[in-house]
């Protein structure tokens, strides 16, 4: 690999377009002929496909025909690249290449309900044509360089974007073999995605082995999965307010201080606790301990009695439940003390409960006091691994006897799940919110096994000679500790009234529970990388530090970072090493990838694999000189674009010449344009675009052109159920929901990218099965009846219809043809005729 | 400089999709569809035809082919592994005794489950391979790593592999047909069949015999009452003509060529299609022989196998009807997704309940099959394989089930060079590990046998993705000579 410089011109003038005189230089030296310019028509169709992804409408298309100033191509050229069309049809590229996907793949591919956000990213980011440097690192570590940016937060999205296996990380803990192997192919997912994407480099093969060819090492490639291992892929929250954000912040600082108060409080107040009072302690407690009803869970307190709030019971598998039994807690001459009003039982597969079954639901009106009686839900026979309940109505936190107050609060003592006759123990209960003052109240007592059933209150005498005790030992310290206590309810209440987080789906540290804890638990320290021997986790070797590959750009190949290190330095270490001017692989990378765009085949074949045994370029020095303009140019994706797009290679006709064939079959040399085959996405936006039904809306959750069927299991993802008319679904392919296992069928046809593959370039493939989903598909079938309705009844349909699509007149067969079928058959049937033209899928 | 263009013809050539690989094509006046890569077979087929029979979730070895007499001595007692056992769901109960009696079959006198017996018909055309192991207990991991040798997504199926080898028979019909299970996918779903990097020509295709689309959009929605079949066949004509004259008017470019054949192949494939699957023509003897009921039974709402063996039968006899008529590699799934009630074969509650049927099943249809492609002389050269994700504990898991055993389990083989009636690689007293610890089978070698016995060396098909010559056997696999006849 050579170093990158600014090559000297070939030969040709200063007037000349660079691309051109590279091109030209390499031409001359094969003999081959440079096709002349294609018409204007040609070319509006060409532009409007290489940077708005779909036709432009057909009066710019004439303005433009029959603007004969010079200066006319140039323009519009600029006034593509400023369209919002072209970020969308740049992100989808992106997409391609970092195998974008908002499923999970493997077993229960279970949707991912805010990985939309990172598509949104990138469209927002090539719209704005943000700096190629800033572009990498905002992706690999924006959250720790630009903290509290939304690119920041969101842009980490790139790490989170192939498939993730969720029964390896959710069903078997780290500590497992197969655990192990679930967070080493998820690492892996991370290193490979980020070397192929920025710097065409495939390391991945070292995993098991140095690579044969390419100087990567097995040190090599584990130490660049020691730069993820602090990383899962979650959800990550944020606000989009900074006033919020800086709020929430402020708030979350106040609880953790006054913790540490009570704690202190706490303390003091033990410290001056008498023989008298121990001994009333004991009593107390010893008389609690038959009391079993006085262990159990208790929310935070509501501002309202209609705030939700649930808890939940984790089985630690999924378990068909006969039986759910709900005990209420005993407190303050109670023994339903807490149990709300209207609730519902819930039971779902997954934690989020996104999709979950409702097995008991008494949400319509107040549910009779349940008294010391065991609440019991038929479980249906659902299966299901989370038992939760949620309050939809609170109860009113008082002594018996008094009036109700507002503290609107949930409790319970006991939630017992009855499989096949027994009892099930829940291995961790969570909740929405819990206060924890163990022993008395802890969201674990949930699930203790101690239910309170018939036993009588303790007298209040006891209770109240331990008060006032306390008070005269302790009292100031007491009333500081009610005081933080209060203030503590106060300070979460506003917590909770501050607008709802964004969710972004992101490489983060997780803080989780359970199998799937993450680093958070650890302060987001890094999990020790080893080399695995053959890539096998139960033999590991020696420790490998973060670092990267060797004799690609300057500097040590372990990061040298200062011990104790934040996680995030290391990403940085690596994102910096990327984007250094001097590496060899990045900027030519990028520049390569431009070029294929707009020519369907890159200087070098193999975008994704730029090592030795990949495809040598076949312009070196325009690569070379392409890649040292746009890096010292500023990283401008969009003067790149420019560059290309305005030189007379790039304008080329795709018309044939069999003496350059003879020499020159696969047109390495770019004597004329390549004519191309639309991109799935290119062939359903245009469809919508021709009937008239495109929904140009932008961002957002992904629309679904499917039904998701037994959500709470495996989700079947049913395209054949969508309705063709939602518009909702009409919107531009970007924003199609990624299902990884079950592709949709139209795209699928048409060669869209695969999700669970890093693609760096179409496939082209032409089948029976794509022949009938451009046929058959309802979309397609409803469209060509919109279509239809648009060209109305006049007598030229074919003409309408011709231009419509495909932007010029129609020929005389197509007018006799065309026009006698619709004569027969109708306007609707032409127009599907016309969307299975070869001229349709195709631009020249 | 002509050396140049010559040495990227066998890179445009893999590459198969592309501009590179077009242009290239059409100088060499190849057509794209029906050949396959190789040209021609790298040795002497045994078998030109493949089908794979999938038991999705997990089937237990031991509770049907692989016989462990200790486990009748030691049913009950506490288990024993000898180290520890990292179990899925920690199902490491007592030891477990086959569910059901075995018996001798054949001249061979395996051992067969009771639920499997009517394999024994056939048991002296089978080739069993009791040492198969996994690399874990996760069935979506398990289950790629079964069907496409690796176990992640990302890599071709083996039938797409040998679709890209070899090659269609039949234009009208797909190559590599795959009839899953009608109540859903197995772990992974369609991607367990997808090309992946290879040519999307080569996928998987569903398709679902006796529904009204067998296959996807193989004809207009019902809805699109203006397509009448007049204007089907004038808009296949009219397709021809336009697009027939916007390729001669650009001449040397054979997609455009190749486009027009795929709207012919589309409209052949609507009529060879239902034909091929049309089961009702097939005499009452064959549709007994393979378990079916009479069309429209009404079934109770609890599995039994009366049921199983209907939906498995109808698939093999579908199967024999497309392999008869040129389709390459057929797929055939029993069992869906992990749901309740439970209808695949990860029996971690009850193996009696869910086992019983869905074997009982399997084994009717998978004997016919068997019968059925001998006596029309084509088991000769159809090579069946029978695979699941991987095996089950020996010891219990609740009080009736089995947890995942990634360890070991089996896998058999029929048909089309296999030598019947034998064993190759046993496991160990209690079916737990292979008996040989260190000379086990694994899936790489399963692929390369069947690679062997189409005439393909698996370590000589390949394709070039991201700088590694990827193949269906990853860097391992060698040919079990035992189980060849």
């Amino acid at each position: 690999m050579k170093d990158l410089k600014r090559p000297a011109f070939p030969g040709g003038t200063e007037e000349e377009n660079p691309v051109d005189r590279f091109v030209r230089a390499k031409q001359r030296e094969f003999g081959l002929q440079a096709k002349g310019r294609a018409d204007r028509r040609t070319l509006a169709r060409r532009l409007a496909f290489n940077l708005r992804g779909m036709p432009m409408p057909l009066e710019r298309v004439e303005a433009f025909v029959r603007d004969e100033r010079p200066e006319a191509y140039r323009e519009l050229v600029d006034e593509l690249l400023a369209s919002p069309r072209y970020g969308e049809r740049w992100a989808r590229y992106w997409m391609d290449i970092v195998h974008f996907g908002e499923t999970h793949g493997y077993d229960k591919d279970q949707p991912r309900e805010n990985a939309w956000r990172y598509r949104d990213y990138l469209i927002r980011a090539f719209n704005e044509d943000k700096r190629y440097d800033r572009f990498v690192k905002e992706q690999l570590a924006g959250d720790v360089l630009w903290p509290g940016t939304e690119d920041g937060w969101v842009a980490p999205g790139f790490l989170s974007s192939g498939p993730w296996d969720l029964i390896g990380h959710m069903e078997v803990p780290e500590s497992k073999t197969d655990g192990k192997v679930a967070r080493h192919l998820d690492r892996d997912d991370m290193v490979m995605v980020t070397m192929n994407a920025f710097c065409s480099l495939t390391v991945q093969c070292a995993q098991c082995h140095d690579h044969k060819v390419d100087p990567v090492s097995m040190k090599d490639y584990y130490s660049l999965q020691a730069v993820f291992a602090a990383l899962d892929r979650a959800d990550r929250e944020y606000d989009l307010n900074p006033v919020v954000a800086e709020k929430r912040k402020g708030l979350e600082r106040q609880v953790l201080d006054l913790d540490v108060q009570i704690k202190g409080l706490s303390e003091l107040v033990d410290g001056a606790k008498t023989e008298e009072i121990r001994g009333l302690e004991t009593k107390i407690a010893s008389e609690d301990k038959g009391r079993s009803g006085r262990y159990g869970y208790h929310s935070q307190v509501a501002g309202s009695q209609n705030e939700v709030k649930w808890v939940q019971l984790d089985l630690g598998k999924v378990t068909k439940i006969d039986e759910v039994r709900i005990f209420g807690a005993d407190e303050y001459g109670f023994q339903d003390f807490g149990f709300p009003h209207r609730f519902r039982v819930e039971v779902s597969e997954i934690a989020d409960f996104a999709e979950k079954e409702v097995i008991g639901d008494f949400t319509r009106e107040d549910f009779a006091r349940p008294g010391a009686e065991a609440v019991v839900v038929n479980g249906r026979d659902v299966a299901g691994r989370f038992v939760r309940v949620v309050a939809t109505k609170l109860w009113s936190r008082r002594h018996a006897g008094q009036a109700p107050s507002a503290d609107w609060i949930f409790a319970l003592s006991e939630l017992e799940v009855i499989s096949s006759g027994r009892e099930r123990k829940g291995v961790a209960v969570t909740a929405l919110d819990s206060i924890e003052a163990i022993p008395r109240w802890g969201k674990a007592n949930l699930s203790d096994g101690l239910t309170g059933t018939g036993v009588k209150p303790v007298g209040a005498g006891d209770r109240e000679r331990l008060q006032k005790l306390l008070e005269a030992v302790a009292g100031d310290s007491l009333k500081e500790k009610k005081n933080c206590e209060q203030q503590l309810i106060e300070v979460r209440k506003k917590i909770q009234g501050l607008p709802k987080p964004q969710k972004a789906y992101v490489g983060m540290v997780h803080h989780g529970s359970g199998n799937f804890n993450g680093r958070g638990g650890v302060g987001g320290t890094p999990r020790e990388i080893r080399i695995l021997n053959r890539g096998e986790v139960t033999q590991p070797g020696e420790v490998v530090e973060a670092g990267t590959v060797p004799g690609i750009a300057p500097g040590e190949v372990i990061f040298q970072l200062k011990k104790n290190h934040p996680e995030g330095d290391r990403r940085v270490a690596l994102a910096q090493w990327i984007v250094h001017p001097e590496n060899k692989l990045t900027w030519r990378s990028i520049v390569n990838r431009v070029w294929q765009s707009h020519f369907g085949q890159g200087l070098v074949e193999t975008a994704n694999d730029f090592g030795q045994i990949g495809e040598k370029p076949s312009h070196p020095k325009l690569l070379d000189w392409l890649a040292v303009e746009f890096r010292d140019g500023g990283g401008s994706l969009k003067d790149l674009h420019r560059l290309i797009l305005n030189s007379q290679t790039y304008q080329q006709s795709v018309g044939d010449n069999p003496a350059n064939r003879e020499i020159d079959a696969s047109n390495r040399y770019l004597w004329r344009q390549n004519r191309r085959r639309l991109e799935a996405e290119a062939i359903r936006d245009t469809v919508l675009w021709v009937a008239g039904k495109m929904n140009f809306e932008m961002g957002g959750p992904s629309f679904r052109d499917f039904v998701i069927e037994k959500p709470q299991h495996s989700p079947h993802y049913q395209y054949h159920l969508a309705n063709p008319d939602d518009p909702e679904t009409h919107r531009r392919s970007v924003y199609r929901f990624l299902v990884r296992s079950q592709p949709q069928p139209l795209m699928e046809g048409l060669d869209c990218a695969d999700p669970s593959l890093l693609v760096d370039r179409r496939g082209e493939t032409t089948t029976s099965l794509q022949a009938l989903a451009l046929l058959n598909n309802p979309l397609m079938v409803r469209m060509a009846e919109h279509f239809a309705e648009r060209i109305g009844d006049g007598k030229d349909v074919v003409e309408s219809g011709i231009r419509m699509a495909l932007g010029r007149d129609p020929t005389e067969e197509e007018r006799k043809l065309l026009g006698g079928y619709s004569r027969d058959h109708g306007v609707a049937a032409m127009c599907r005729v016309i969307f299975n033209l070869s001229e349709f899928s195709y631009v020249e | 400089m002509s050396n140049e263009l010559k040495s990227r013809r066998d890179f445009l050539n893999q590459s198969g999709g592309g501009l590179g690989g077009i242009a290239l094509a059409s100088m060499l006046g190849e057509n794209l569809q029906a050949k396959g890569v190789l040209g021609e077979a790298h040795h002497r087929p045994r078998a030109k035809r493949v089908i794979q029979l999938f038991m999705a979730g997990a089937a237990s070895h031991l509770d049907l082919f692989d016989f462990k007499p200790e486990l009748v001595k030691r049913h009950g007692e506490k288990s024993d592994f000898g180290e520890h056992v990292e179990a899925f769901q920690n199902g490491l109960g007592p030891w477990k005794k086959p569910v059901w009696e075995f018996s001798r079959h054949g001249g061979c006198g395996k051992l067969l489950g009771e639920t499997v017996s009517p394999l024994g018909e056939v048991v002296d055309e089978m080739a069993f391979v009791h040492n198969m192991i996994g690399r874990t207990g996760v069935h979506s991991q398990a289950t790629y790593l079964q069907a496409t040798g690796f176990d992640r997504p990302g890599f071709p199926g083996m039938g797409s592999w040998v679709s890209y080898g070899l090659g269609s028979m039949n234009q009208n019909l797909p190559t590599f047909v795959v009839l899953p299970d009608h109540r859903g996918f197995a772990s992974n779903g369609p991607k367990n069949w997808g090309s992946a990097f290879l040519p999307a020509v080569h996928q998987g295709t569903i398709i679902r015999p006796g529904t009204p689309e067998p296959v996807t959009h193989l004809y207009p929605p019902k809805s699109a009452r203006f397509l009448t079949p007049a204007a089907e066949e004038a808009a296949g004509n009219l397709l021809e003509k336009l697009n027939g004259t916007y390729a001669s008017e650009r001449g040397g470019d054979s997609r455009l060529e190749a486009r027009i054949r795929s709207y012919e192949l589309a409209a052949r494939m609507q009529m060879a299609a239902p034909e091929a699957l049309d089961i009702s023509k097939e005499p009452a003897y064959i549709r007994e022989m393979y378990g079916l009921a009479p069309d429209g039974t009404r079934w109770p709402k609890e599995i039994n196998w009366k049921e199983e063996a209907d939906y498995f039968g109808r698939k093999c006899l579908s199967a024999r009807r497309l392999l008869e008529r040129g389709v390459k590699f057929v797929q055939i799934w029993s069992g869906n997704d992990n749901g309740f009630p439970r209808r695949n074969w990860d029996s971690h509650e009850d193996i009696e309940r869910d086992h019983g049927p869905l074997s009982r099943g399997m084994a009717i249809g998978a004997a016919a099959l068997i019968q059925d492609l001998k006596q029309r002389g084509m088991l000769e050269d159809t090579l069946i394989l029978w695979t699941t994700e991987f095996g089950r504990m020996p010891s219990t898991q609740g009080s009736k089930g089995r947890d995942h055993n990634p360890f070991v389990f089996t896998n058999w083989l029929a048909g089309g060079g296999i030598k019947g009636g034998v064993t190759c690689g046993e496991s160990d007293e209690f079916g737990y590990k292979p008996a040989d610890r260190k000379n086990p089978t694994e899936v790489y070698d399963i692929h390369a046998t069947i690679l062997h016995l189409l005439g393909i060396d698996h370590e000589a098909l390949t394709f070039r993705k991201d700088s590694i010559d990827r193949r269906l056997t990853d860097v391992h696999g060698r040919v079990i000579k035992g189980i060849i006849g």
